[in-house]
């Protein structure tokens, strides 16, 4: 199944509700990297407060498609991690998730707003050409 | 009565040469007859063709004795590849020379044959054969290293030509990238940077890779030393134009960009570079639009 990615104006908002498969996370990376180049995305947010269980592969897929997007030029908020699954996430290891994290998708929205008014490119005033 | 080989050689040698140089004239309209003087190709081709006729005239060994690198004839023969090398258009000139030349000797070398009626025959046709190999190698030889030279001295040219470090605005440089990074570029780009940077004390530096098609963990490690060494000098860097395959390359290769920031157009990475320094690029208010 692949995973939708909704647009909100210039951010994107994915949510995974399962354990992906190899395949299915090389597809949500690619689909993801070439969305936010398309829209030139200035943030996404990963919600993932459906997953009850996140193994380390898991941890890598979030971590790696974090990375990702940052090269790409946009900011990442993980958002609604579990508190079993921030648990086991410490347990395992301490970096095994470098983005920000939040509480649930509405203050990872509100993060990378707050984020996005400090960039430069946000930061002109309407003479835009586009 | 029976001549030997060098004999019939010597005999022949005028009426072989004058019969080389006219075949040679009327297959070649264009190539090396056009290019160089005709003259010149004459005097060329004399001087070859003794050379080439004194090695035979002494008695057949097994294995042939190997081109004397010094020997005049080598000399000559360097002399047709570079001829060659300026003439690309006619790249097989030289080599099409000397096989018309082992054809007519081997030509000549049968009729003694026939006339001498002496064996083993096949002993001299080898020996002329061999002798040719070792020629059509040298050529081939001196070619390809001659092309070599060329190509490496175009890439070198083509390493100063590409790594311009440009003044975007007061304090801030751009360096944009374009083509294959390898380590001597990449340590050029570094310096040309590092210097930039200290001449105009630059705050920030936007390494845009748009024009980059490969990036892979070389690439990568590059790019980090040359914006580790940036970051010493006391400049910001902002990293633009890293594609989404980019992207996922580099993630999966396990390379970490850190706290570099990324944006994704050069548009944005500038914006980025005004914004460090206090900039901004806004509508003149007064002007009729």
């Amino acid at each position: 199944m692949r995973i939708p990615i909704l647009r909100l104006d210039r951010i994107l908002l994915v949510s995974i509700q399962e354990d992906l498969t190899d395949d299915e996370a090389m597809q949500f990376q690619s689909d993801l990297v070439n969305r936010v180049a398309e829209v030139e995305a200035l943030g996404v947010a990963v919600d993932i407060t459906a997953l009850d269980v996140v193994d380390s592969y898991m941890a890598r897929v979030i971590n790696d498609t974090a990375s990702m997007v940052r090269l790409l030029g946009a900011e990442v908020v993980i958002c609604g991690i579990q508190p079993f699954v921030a648990m086991t996430l410490i347990e395992m290891g301490r970096d095994l998730i470098g983005a920000d994290c939040a509480f649930n998708l509405e203050q990872g929205l509100e993060m990378l707003r707050a984020r996005i008014v400090h960039r430069g490119d946000t930061r002109f005033t309407g003479d835009e050409d586009d | 009565m029976t001549v030997s080989l060098p004999q019939f050689l010597q005999a022949h040698r005028d009426e072989m040469l004058a019969e080389w140089l006219a075949e040679w004239s009327s297959s070649s309209a264009v190539g090396l007859a056009a290019t160089s003087s005709t003259a010149q190709t004459r005097h060329v081709m004399q001087t070859l063709f003794d050379e080439i006729l004194s090695q035979l005239m002494v008695a057949p060994q097994d294995p042939p004795p190997g081109l004397d690198e010094h020997a005049p004839l080598c000399k000559h023969l360097r002399h047709l590849a570079a001829e060659q090398a300026r003439h690309p258009e006619v790249a097989t000139d030289p080599m099409r020379m000397m096989f018309s030349l082992r054809h007519l000797l081997l030509r000549h070398v049968s009729t003694w044959i026939r006339e001498a009626g002496t064996t083993p025959v096949a002993e001299h046709l080898v020996q002329v054969n061999r002798y040719f190999d070792q020629i059509a190698l040298f050529v081939f030889n001196n070619i390809i290293n001659l092309r070599d030279r060329h190509i490496s001295e175009q890439s070198l040219s083509l390493m100063e030509l590409s790594t311009p470090v440009l003044r975007l605005w007061h304090r801030i440089l751009l360096l944009p990238l374009v083509g294959i990074i390898d380590t001597g570029r990449a340590r050029q780009v570094t310096d040309h940077l590092l210097e930039a940077i200290a001449r105009h004390e630059a705050r920030v530096t936007v390494i845009d890779l748009t024009g980059v098609p490969i990036i892979d963990t070389s690439v990568a490690q590059h790019i980090m030393k040359t914006i580790d060494a940036a970051r010493l000098l006391g400049s910001r860097v902002v990293l633009t134009g890293i594609s989404p395959e980019g992207a996922q390359t580099l993630t999966k290769l396990g390379i970490r960009f850190g706290d570099v920031i990324c944006r994704a157009t050069l548009r944005a990475g500038i914006a980025e570079a005004l914004l460090i320094i206090g900039k901004r690029i806004t509508a003149m208010e007064d002007q009729a639009r």
